[in-house]
């Protein structure tokens, strides 16, 4: 019993983390390189909610799609600032370049909000379920609820869309898209405009049950980051099943033991991966994507 | 001859290394095949790519149906009309069949559904396989899926770059056959292909490269019967 | 040296005067602005500048993207905070200790780490900072927890306590001397161009002979080093050990020296160290925001000067006060050739997917032989090339060479037996000058001092493959037929026994394609063996006696050039066949 009870916090966990990652191997896929910024973009979208709840005091759904246009809006400034100047260099310089943008976002944050922890308004209102003995907080179910919805949505995006084959086609070939007609910068803009959406809507999802610092982002990315290495590097589904192992570790695991040793097996767990399974955990062993 | 839909003039495409193209000079008129052919090395694929606007050091004049392609970037070339044809293939191996045909149209989605018909009457093989992930398909497939997907975009020409690589004699020779089909319906096409026989035996016209420039040019039958001319892509 | 105007020259060493000016700077200023306060600022951007230089040595000179040495800092700063404070060590064991401790860390967790390349070792790097900051706030008895060691004594080394302020300072910066000293020293010299040719060029720079992944681990260890170093400075000068100075701003803090000051830089270390520490000094009036504009410059400086406030410094000083070309150095002798072998080839196999690319080839070349491998594209012709350099790994067969099985040894071990190479796509270090790149492939031969000897025995083979006028021209500016040679010249400067050879005639007119034929012909005659990959016969029946054509993985003809080019199955290769006969392979 106690262990479907941590097992539902940590699927709820997961869910939103699993949203950063999404965002994080989307602009992966498109571009080649790591947005170290991503989890920068989670603190403001968390932000930008806890703001907007001060405007208008309505449950968190109804901020939720403001929250996607601004944080779209975000994700093509990022975008224009860190990627497009970069984007004939070396990955490796857009890394750092996304560094320089997360301190700039993170200490934006502390400027407008200050260091104290902050909470968005909740989904629908607060409170409690219970099922057979099962207490289930009602924004952990309605976080499970919107995190599957943008996932299915993003995917049947993806799929089933001629933008989601435009996008799809950009990160895979980009020269050949481009000679097929494809406006491939367009593309590229629209993964991050997507990206930053995603890691906005994390925020606000976030920053109701654990509240949100401007420093908190730091972690989010080092969760993506684990989450994407795991799952095998630009792989989607990986990054979700990642995702939801991350966030099992930092509940049940750190519910047996406690979070500081979960935290360790879980970089202990990475580690380990990285040498054996170069290519991740569900990664095949010649990826397509290095 | 009709006025050419495609007229090059001192065409050069270098890399940082090396002058891959010198000062080549090309038509290319509707209905047509011209091959391109040369040994690994003679500077087709880079003449193609220069033609489709994917090299950044490329000088001279390339004039497509009235336009000057100077500066474009290959989204308005492929807009004016050109298709390609990658080497290698370069079909979206995460995608499915299908997919790599849908995305390269710009229709609207019935058009599209009626010219993905139109594919996979051309290539039954592909309507077979429309749903499998494009890099399981075969390499005669992955051909097959390169041609159609350039198809979807209805190019006035289409520029194709070594299509028989790697495939088995049976397979190339529907591949070409294709080509000779499209230019019938009135598109030009320019073929870059090492194979020189399987090439000459269906081009109207052929050009011969070596090193980066045009050694010879005439009538695919008058090349394809000059032996010595030929053996002279070998070197000397 | 008389042609050189003397007061240019010495301008033209920015580093000298940026020297210079820094310490004349910071001798001057605590004058001016004395208090403790600014003292304190100065002190704590030397001990920054410490674990920036430190920071370079993986960063910067072995080019991998480390987010780990916030971690070595903040470990050096506890080992040392922990033994003063607990055992009321004085500095002569806790500088040591921190050192040893961080160093240790660092060979610990090298072996798993190294390996991963980019993005992996990014993260995995970050994971151990993570891990020990972790270590750090939960083993309280030891660290003191969430909060740390306080009071942690003033330093005192044997006995004499160095206090706040000035002595403090001095002691600092004359550890940042010394240590930029032993950077300068170790990276610097013929050192400075192979990390270069490494960083920019690794596959050209492992046929050099030079272990690429020795050399990663040397860096990687290095930084630890001064990382520990720095952090057991920091723990006496901020008398207190907090989980702060493991926390990731620390990191991105050390990033931001090395790329604002400048990656491979010493002075650019100091500079950018002595900048940003100060920068939230200057940006007091922002108040609250000043970190965003840290942020801001960190990024408009990626932008806008990727190569750092010294690279922009160099930029200036070649657009305006450029420095004449010196005399090119006093060629030396050539170098000294290796025992010639025989290389004996069996049934090597290379698949990829499904494909055998290289399908059972045997294949033997003797001593002075001049051979050329010829086939159609996708024949297997680099793959073979590849396999016998190193470069690939065979599935299975034999790869014989003086006695020994080289099949599957890493390139470097197979280029210090003999073996010398150049590449289809050139690997040629464009900002650096043609003397140097060839002088660079023999830093495992001659050492970090030995540039003069190096750069004499370069100087031999670019006059011997008349190219001693580019001596001292960047690689990128010479036009493509130089460029060629230059890389043979580099793949010689090894004295190889057998020179390997991918497609050398591309993308050259017919006249640079018959020197090179002279050049190549003239150093079979010296004894070189040759292996040659070529598409065009006729350049190489100018100097090779035997070709080799393959077709599908597999030898197909092998013999004098004129039987090889009459020979159907060759033609066929070349020319193709028309499909509806059958049997043709483009």
């Amino acid at each position: 019993m106690e262990f479907l009870q941590l097992a539902i916090n940590g699927i709820a966990l997961g869910a939103a983390y699993a949203l950063v990652a999404l965002g994080f191997v989307l602009i992966l896929n498109a571009t080649g390189a790591v947005n170290f910024a991503q989890g920068d973009l989670v603190a403001a979208g968390g932000f930008l909610a806890v703001a907007l709840a001060g405007f208008l005091p309505v449950p968190g759904l109804l901020l939720l799609p403001l929250v996607v246009i601004l944080m779209a809006g975000l994700g093509l400034a990022v975008s224009a600032a860190a990627y497009w100047p970069l984007r004939d260099r070396p990955p490796v310089a857009v890394f750092i370049s996304t560094i320089a943008l997360g301190i700039v976002i993170q200490n934006g944050l502390n400027g407008l909000f200050g260091a104290e922890p902050r909470a968005a308004p909740p989904l629908f209102s607060g409170g409690h379920l219970e099922f057979f003995g099962l207490v289930i907080a009602r924004q952990s179910l309605a976080i499970m609820g919107v995190a599957a919805l943008l996932i299915g949505g993003v995917q049947l995006l993806l799929k089933h869309t001629q933008l989601g084959r435009r996008l799809r086609a950009t990160a895979q070939d980009r020269e050949v898209a481009a000679a097929l007609g494809v406006p491939v910068g367009a593309m590229v803009a629209l993964t991050f405009a997507l990206a930053a959406a995603l890691a906005g809507v994390a925020g606000l999802l976030l920053a109701n049950q654990f509240f949100i610092t401007p420093t908190h982002g730091t972690d989010f990315i080092v969760k993506a980051y684990i989450a994407v290495v795991i799952g095998g590097w630009g792989r989607v589904g990986g990054a979700l099943a990642g995702a939801m192992l991350v966030a099992l570790f930092e509940t049940v695991v750190a519910a047996w033991t406690d979070y500081a040793v979960a935290t360790g097996l879980l970089y202990a767990a990475l580690l380990t991966i990285l040498v054996f399974r170069p290519q991740g955990l569900f990664g095949e062993a010649e990826g397509r994507r290095a | 001859m009709a006025e050419a839909l495609l007229t090059v003039a001192g065409l050069t495409v270098a890399y940082a290394d090396v002058r891959a193209v010198e000062g080549v000079d090309l038509n290319v008129s509707a209905g047509e095949v011209v091959a391109l052919i040369g040994a690994n090395g003679a500077g087709k694929s880079s003449l193609l790519k220069g033609l489709m606007g994917l090299e950044a050091r490329v000088q001279g004049n390339i004039t497509f149906a009235g336009s000057d392609l100077a500066g474009l970037s290959p989204l308005r070339r492929a807009r004016l009309g050109i298709g390609y044809v990658p080497e290698g293939r370069r079909v979206f191996p995460g995608m499915t069949a299908e997919e790599n045909l849908l995305v390269a149209s710009r229709e609207d989605s019935a058009a599209r559904t009626v010219r993905t018909a139109e594919m996979y009457a051309l290539f039954p093989q592909l309507a077979v396989r429309r749903h499998a992930p494009a890099w399981q398909l075969s390499g005669g497939e992955q051909q097959m899926l390169a041609v159609a997907r350039a198809l979807m975009t209805r190019p006035r020409l289409l520029l194709v770059d070594e299509p028989t690589l790697g495939l088995a004699p049976a397979t190339a020779q529907s591949v070409i056959r294709v080509l000779r089909g499209i230019a019938a319906s009135g598109a030009a096409v320019l073929l870059a292909e090492q194979n020189a026989r399987a090439a000459l035996a269906t081009a109207d016209r052929a050009v011969l490269m070596r090193l980066g420039r045009i050694e010879a040019s005439g009538t695919a039958k008058a090349i394809a019967g000059d032996e010595r001319l030929l053996r002279s892509l070998m070197g000397g | 040296m008389t042609a050189r105007n003397p007061v240019r020259a010495w301008l033209g060493r920015d580093i000298n005067v940026l020297l210079l000016a820094g310490a004349i700077g910071l001798a001057a200023w605590p004058f001016f602005a004395g208090d403790a306060y600014s003292l304190r600022l100065l002190t704590v951007a030397g001990i920054y500048a410490l674990a920036a230089i430190g920071y370079q040595f993986v960063f910067g000179h072995a080019g991998a993207l480390s987010l780990a040495q916030g971690a070595f800092f903040g470990f050096g700063a506890y080992v040392a905070g922990i033994l003063s404070v607990r055992m009321g060590a004085g500095f002569e064991v806790t500088f040591p200790a921190a050192i040893a401790a961080s160093t240790v860390l660092a060979a610990l967790v090298a072996l798993p780490v190294l390996r991963l390349q980019s993005h992996y070792f990014a993260l995995a790097t970050l994971g151990i900072g993570q891990v020990v900051l972790l270590v750090a706030v939960n083993w309280e008895s030891v660290t003191g927890g969430a909060n740390g060691i306080p009071n942690v004594p003033a330093l005192s080394l044997l006995g004499a306590t160095v206090g706040r302020g000035w002595p403090m300072l001095l002691l600092v910066w004359s550890l940042v001397a010394i240590g930029a000293l032993i950077a300068r020293r170790l990276t610097g010299g013929l050192t400075g161009a192979a990390l270069r040719l490494m960083r920019e060029q690794p596959m050209a720079a492992e046929a050099a002979g030079i272990d690429i992944r020795g050399v990663r681990f040397a860096a990687f260890l290095l930084s630890a080093l001064y990382g520990g170093a720095a952090g057991a400075l920091q723990v006496h000068t901020v008398r207190v050990v907090s989980p702060e100075v493991l926390e990731f701003p620390v990191m991105v803090m050390l990033l931001a020296i090395a790329v604002i000051g400048g990656r491979t830089s010493v002075a650019g270390a100091i500079l950018g160290a002595v900048l940003l520490v100060h920068l939230p000094e200057w940006f007091r009036p922002l108040e609250r925001y000043y970190l965003m504009a840290y942020g801001l410059a960190l990024l408009a400086m990626i932008v806008a000067a990727p190569w750092g406030l010294i690279g922009l410094l160099r930029h200036v000083r070649q657009r305006w006060l450029p420095e004449p070309e010196p005399p090119p150095p006093v060629a030396g002798p050539m170098p000294v050739g290796r025992p010639p072998a025989r290389l004996e080839i069996t049934g090597l196999t290379r698949r990829f997917g499904g494909i055998r690319a290289v399908d059972g080839i045997d294949l033997v070349v003797t001593p002075g032989e001049s051979v050329g491998i010829v086939g159609a594209n996708g024949s297997g012709k680099t793959t073979l090339l590849n396999m016998i350099a190193g470069a690939e790994k065979p599935d299975s067969g034999r790869i014989g060479w003086a006695q020994a099985d080289i099949a599957g040894l890493p390139p470097y071990r197979i280029a210090r037996a003999g073996i010398a190479r150049t590449f289809q796509t050139l690997k040629l270090v464009d900002g650096t000058t043609a003397l140097d790149n060839v002088a660079a492939a023999s830093w495992h031969e001659f050492g970090g001092p030995g540039r003069d000897a190096a750069r004499a025995a370069a100087m031999a083979l670019l006059q011997k493959l008349d190219l001693a006028e580019t001596a001292w021209k960047p690689c990128g500016a010479l036009p493509p037929g130089l460029r060629r040679r230059v890389e043979i010249a580099r793949a010689l400067i090894g004295g190889p026994a057998l020179l390997l050879l991918d497609e050398p005639a591309a993308g050259l007119t017919a006249a640079e394609r018959d020197s090179l034929a002279g050049t190549l012909a003239a150093l079979n005659n010296d004894g070189t063996t040759v292996v040659v990959v070529e598409h065009d016969l006729a350049f190489l029946e100018k100097f090779v006696a035997r070709i080799v054509c393959l077709d599908q993985g597999r030898i197909i003809a092998d013999g004098a050039p004129a039987d090889v080019r009459a020979d159907p199955g060759v033609v066929a290769a070349w020319l193709g066949q028309p499909l509806d006969e059958g049997g043709g392979h483009g």
